[in-house]
């Protein structure tokens, strides 16, 4: 198993993150994910805690050599539970493949938390765990490392691909300072 | 927007989304947790589930659902 761990400061407050995180896609940054669907929503009305369960629909992300080996699929699911507290500013997202699963099994937790010294900014961390099914054990090494490349390149391009997100919603704001967009 | 599993989806998405987007940032967030926008959800979810047992990863699904469940307390299926 090898785990690939990231963090980062966004210069934005916490409420326009976690709420430019549902506008993230798409996002030309992050072309693999093709579709993003929401299948259950709860909040706890004693917490006031929001939880999300999502299903993630990407193309094409695994090494080709497995897809030669295996005949994988050329789209590929994951699926993903968010739990956003409100009161302390923490939401945290976390994701599992669907498929391939018996080849790799990747789970990801990303949090973003306000900053406790600066609220006018982000705190985000990424964790990701990955490890390689029984059966290509003897790949394993490679299958893992070439994961945690992947995981650390798609996490560059992601970051890059929010702040974006996050300028344009801080222009749509100061461009409309009355009214709110919804797109 | 992003886009939904399924094409005949897309709409109910749309819908949806933007309906969670404004309860997210105008409610939600200042403390009112009153759901919104339960209608809409229901009937996008009904579409969504439709595709994913047609493009049958179903099954992955609720394996998964069974490994890590959805709800600590209640979910939105066992309000109704």
């Amino acid at each position: 198993m090898k785990i690939f761990t990231t963090s980062h400061i966004f210069r934005y407050p916490w409420t326009q993150v976690s709420a430019a995180n549902w506008r993230k896609y798409p996002n030309e940054n992050c072309p693999h994910v093709i579709a993003i669907d929401v299948i259950d929503q709860h909040v706890d009305p004693e917490t006031g805690i929001l939880r999300l369960e999502r299903l993630i629909t990407c193309k094409q992300n695994v090494p080709s050599f497995i897809r030669r080996l295996c005949g994988a699929a050329s789209v590929t699911y994951a699926r993903e539970i968010s739990e956003i507290d409100p009161k302390n500013k923490v939401l945290k997202m976390t994701s599992w493949n669907l498929s391939l699963k018996h080849l790799v099994s990747v789970a990801e937790t990303v949090v973003y938390s306000e900053d406790p010294e600066d609220s006018s900014r982000t705190c985000f961390t990424q964790e990701a765990s990955i490890k390689c099914g029984e059966s290509l054990e003897r790949f394993a090494n490679y299958i893992e490392s070439f994961c945690v490349q992947r995981f650390h390149d798609n996490a560059q391009k992601g970051r890059q691909g929010f702040e974006t997100v996050l300028e344009r919603l801080r222009q749509s704001r100061a461009a409309m300072p009355a009214q709110e967009t919804h797109d | 927007m992003s886009r939904s599993i399924s094409e005949e989806c897309n709409n109910l998405k749309k819908e949806y989304d933007a309906c969670f987007n404004k309860w997210y940032s105008e409610k939600f967030l200042k403390g009112d947790c009153n759901p919104e926008c339960d209608e809409i959800f229901a009937a996008y979810k009904e579409c969504v589930l439709g595709a994913v047992k047609s493009k049958q990863i179903d099954k992955l699904l609720a394996d998964a659902r069974k490994e890590d469940p959805f709800a600590r307390v209640a979910s939105s299926d066992e309000k109704k």
